[in-house]
């Protein structure tokens, strides 16, 4: 039955495209998104079957594809990422309805999306290395083509596109090669075959195969160093599709590694894993501190989407070395926090995104320096961004406090172990979580603060209005989920439990969860979040009626202090700029601010100014010292290359007479 | 006899000074309110800066106004009250009811010098607006142009109470 609704999912998927191409522009865009929503439909009712009763959805062809051909079997852990995706595209594709992006209505936006959305719903479901890579490269060139749907009005576009497009195809080809590789030395394409034999692979072979996969699917992670791309693809590409970027296709590059490493070659050293955590880490802290100092609205959202893929992979990496040594119940418990990581971040990043497309729609701008005074003037809107925001910030009540919990729960029981690599790694992971959540905080304080409240700081913002139901509807589902999964975590733990456990093969049976609360398999903790809430909402009723007894003068309003002045102006508010400049100060060895203030003076008198402009951009340490060198040493090469063949016939008769020497040689 | 005074002077406060001279009633309430702790937001609102320098030297080692407890604050939202000085210009008479509209309640207004009493020798001038009490309720007065330090410490420690 479950096998029906994968090949309904994909065919549904695919006549949504169709349609997107060659129905007319009057009712393109509603058959297009109607056939995706049923295809997300499709794919969520087949994932909730296949986690509810644990059957495995298998559909097998050699027709489709040459070599392996088409095999598909979808199994919990796979079935988890469907899930997720088809949550995250109901909700894009309905905000789509009403989302007026330029170049979006095209035929071949129109054919891509729905395209693209069924890629994230069954890549999860490849079962062997051709389909897998097919549907791999697939989601990357629809993506690709989305992100560059509006190249023809803006440059920063095409610029976008060309660093995405660089940085996937290097990501695909490493995954190429190390997918091939377990191929070949398996002798087996399926994934189940390699899974059962690689345990007797050299040991060689398992690693370079782990490491391709890590700079594989990590740089469609967006995991630092690799994730140049992300801050500047997710923000150019639009809404719908910014939010389906990383609320959904992020995660299959968890997904990947996940598969990989723990699911294909059954764990390995804890070398392997400290990489994963060591780069956990560093993305943590690097997208947080990005995120933290960034105007950009969708911009900080992209970095932050770099910082909770490196929360994911701290806990993935704190799961293996667990597992590597001993530690089977920890490791259970770090790799369900590092997936329900992968859900909740799915929800309120999914959220985040699709109502800062509102506000982006709605003010015409991405700057929040242009913004504020937005909470008033789109209060549903602003409200689904305050969800998420505190979500993203890990409130309790709120689904990302109880995934952080779980991460930090399982890192710091970690900490009495007696093995070294745990005892150095943990307290680092512990640390980089904390300072993370810090940053996370500031920065959704920044967001918020600036951007909906305050005075609007340009026209756009003063005469923005809320936006349409669908868009409304589409961010509000998420941001309602938000609340539910941090009030009622059960409704999705056993099944993320469920996931693990099918991917690690794993045999606990301690229960994580126990009515009301989330507690830990095999250690000690619980948590109770519904209880949580209850008690906080007590706490605040007691709190507000014992100041209404209490308070014997009634509050006075008065105007905000602006030193007396009779025009207050929103150019004395903070912006975000200046709400994140000591932080940039602090940091300055890794963001290195770049400063650029021109003033231009009155013609009759250099003592009046007439225009002063700031600006002021932050340079990112990796592009610097690595991206930007490797591109200049290719261009020098290119340029040596190019003096090579220089038109002369009788150099090029040369090249072909050493070049005969040479086999002959080398054959000889 | 010399027990009860030692006893006596144990009682009471250590003072350098006879103690405050207590003003009208309202400052007498006012007194009590502050309870020796007086937060005064200061506004020039037109002065020519005589008074502001007699409110530097009350503040300077030699009157050190601070040991009765008034403190000049930067803020108005964090002010007992407000010490105002100068004739109020038509600039500063917007800005100034501003300033008194930032400060909780109850507060005091204090009009610092002849010029903020009556306009002093501004009076008539174009670009004044009145008196201190033509733009906001005034509760102390402090006369001089400018008034002597002594002057102004022995008025406000009526408001202080100390």
């Amino acid at each position: 039955m479950t096998s029906a609704w994968l090949v309904a999912t994909a065919l549904v998927g695919l006549v949504a495209s169709a349609a997107g191409a060659m129905a007319p522009l009057r009712v393109r865009v509603h058959i297009s998104v109607t056939l995706t929503i049923a295809a997300c439909a499709s794919g969520f009712v087949m994932a909730a079957e296949v986690l509810h009763t644990g059957g495995v959805a298998v559909v097998h062809t050699t027709a489709l594809l040459p070599l392996g051909g088409l095999s598909m079997v979808l199994d919990r852990f796979g079935a988890l990422f469907v899930a997720v995706s088809a949550i995250v595209g109901i909700c894009a594709m309905v905000f789509r309805l009403g989302y007026h992006g330029p170049g979006l209505s095209s035929r071949t936006a129109s054919c891509t999306l729905p395209l693209f959305v069924t890629t994230l719903l069954l890549v999860p479901a490849a079962s062997n290395v051709t389909t897998f890579l097919f549907l791999w490269e697939l989601m990357a060139v629809t993506s690709l083509l989305l992100v560059l749907v509006d190249h023809r009005r803006r440059s920063e576009v095409a610029s976008a596109g060309q660093w995405y497009a660089v940085m996937t195809q290097l990501g695909a080809t490493a995954l190429l090669v190390g997918l091939v590789l377990l191929a070949t030395h398996t002798g087996s394409q399926s994934f189940a075959a390699i899974a059962s034999r690689s345990a007797h692979l050299p040991a060689w072979v398992r690693d370079s195969a782990f490491v391709l996969a890590v700079v594989g699917f990590g740089s469609k992670a967006g995991m630092v160093p690799l994730h140049v791309w992300l801050p500047r693809a997710h923000p150019e590409a639009p809404g719908p599709v910014s939010a389906l970027m990383s609320a959904a296709m992020v995660n299959l590059g968890i997904y990947g590694i996940v598969r990989v490493g723990d699911g294909l070659l059954g764990g390995g050293p804890a070398w392997w894993w400290l990489l994963v955590m060591a780069l956990g880490a560093l993305s943590a802290l690097f997208g947080s501190l990005h995120s933290a100092t960034s105007s950009d609205l969708k911009r900080l959202l992209a970095f932050s989407t770099t910082d909770n893929v490196g929360l994911m992979l701290l806990g993935i990496g704190a799961s293996g070395l667990f597992a590597s040594t001993g530690h089977r119940a920890l490791s259970l418990v770090a790799l369900v926090a590092a997936l329900l990581h992968v859900v909740i971040h799915a929800v309120f990043k999914g959220s985040l995104f699709l109502s800062a497309s509102s506000l982006q729609q709605a003010t015409g701008t991405r700057d929040l320096d242009r913004m504020g005074g937005l909470l008033r003037r789109m209060p549903m809107t602003g409200a689904i961004f305050l969800i998420g925001g505190l979500a993203m910030a890990a409130m309790p009540m709120l689904c990302g406090f109880v995934s952080e919990w779980l991460l930090l729960q399982a890192m710091l029981h970690g900490l009495p172990s007696s093995d070294p690599a745990l005892a150095v790694a943990m307290p680092i992971g512990v640390g980089a979580l904390a300072l993370t959540g810090g940053l996370t905080a500031l920065t959704i304080v920044k967001a918020a603060g600036i951007g909906l409240l305050g005075q609007p700081r340009s026209e756009g913002a003063a005469e923005a209005h809320e936006v349409g139901l669908s868009m409304r509807l589409g961010a509000g589902t998420l941001a309602t989920l938000c609340l539910v999964f941090g009030v009622a975590p059960f409704l999705v733990v056993p099944s993320v439990v469920d996931a693990a456990r099918s991917v690690t093969r794993a045999r606990i049976s301690d229960p994580l969860v126990g009515g009301w609360q989330v507690g830990l398999g095999g250690v000690h903790g619980a948590l109770a979040p519904g209880l949580l809430a209850v008690a906080l909402v007590v706490a605040v009723t007691l709190a507000a009626g014992a100041r209404r007894v209490l308070q014997r003068t009634p509050a006075r309003r008065t105007q905000a202090w602006g030193s007396g002045r009779e025009l207050q102006t929103a150019t004395m508010e903070y912006t975000a700029t200046s709400f994140g400049e000591p932080l940039t100060r602090v940091f300055e060895d890794v963001l290195r601010p770049a400063h650029d203030l021109d003033v231009s003076h009155v013609a009759e008198s250099r003592y009046y100014v007439e225009v002063a402009t700031f600006h002021t951009s932050l340079d990112d340490a990796f592009e610097r010292h690595a991206y930007r060198p490797a591109a200049m040493g290719l261009g020098w090469w290119g340029a040596l290359a190019r003096r090579v063949p220089n038109g002369s016939i009788h150099r090029y008769l040369a090249f072909g007479l050493v070049a005969l020497i040479v086999v002959l040689v080398v054959v000889g | 006899m010399r027990l009860t005074a030692l006893l006596r002077r144990l009682r009471a406060r250590p003072v350098a000074l006879p103690p405050a001279e207590p003003g009208v009633p309202e400052i007498q309430e006012a007194a009590r309110r502050n309870r020796g702790s007086l937060q005064l937001r200061h506004v020039d609102a037109g002065s020519c800066n005589g008074c502001e320098l007699e409110i530097a030297s009350i503040f300077s080692p030699v009157y050190d106004a601070e040991r009765f407890g008034m403190r000049l604050e930067a803020s108005p939202r964090h002010a007992d009250g407000l010490l105002v000085t100068g004739p109020v210009t038509r600039n500063m008479a917007g800005p100034l009811r501003k300033t008194l509209d930032a400060v909780p309640r109850p507060s005091v207004v204090v009009a610092l010098g002849d010029c903020a009493r009556n306009c002093g020798v501004f009076r008539g001038a174009y670009g004044v607006e009145g008196a201190v009490a033509d733009v906001v309720p005034v509760d102390l007065e402090i006369p001089g142009c400018p008034p002597d330090p002594e002057a102004i410490i022995a008025a406000l420690r009526g408001l202080t109470g100390t």
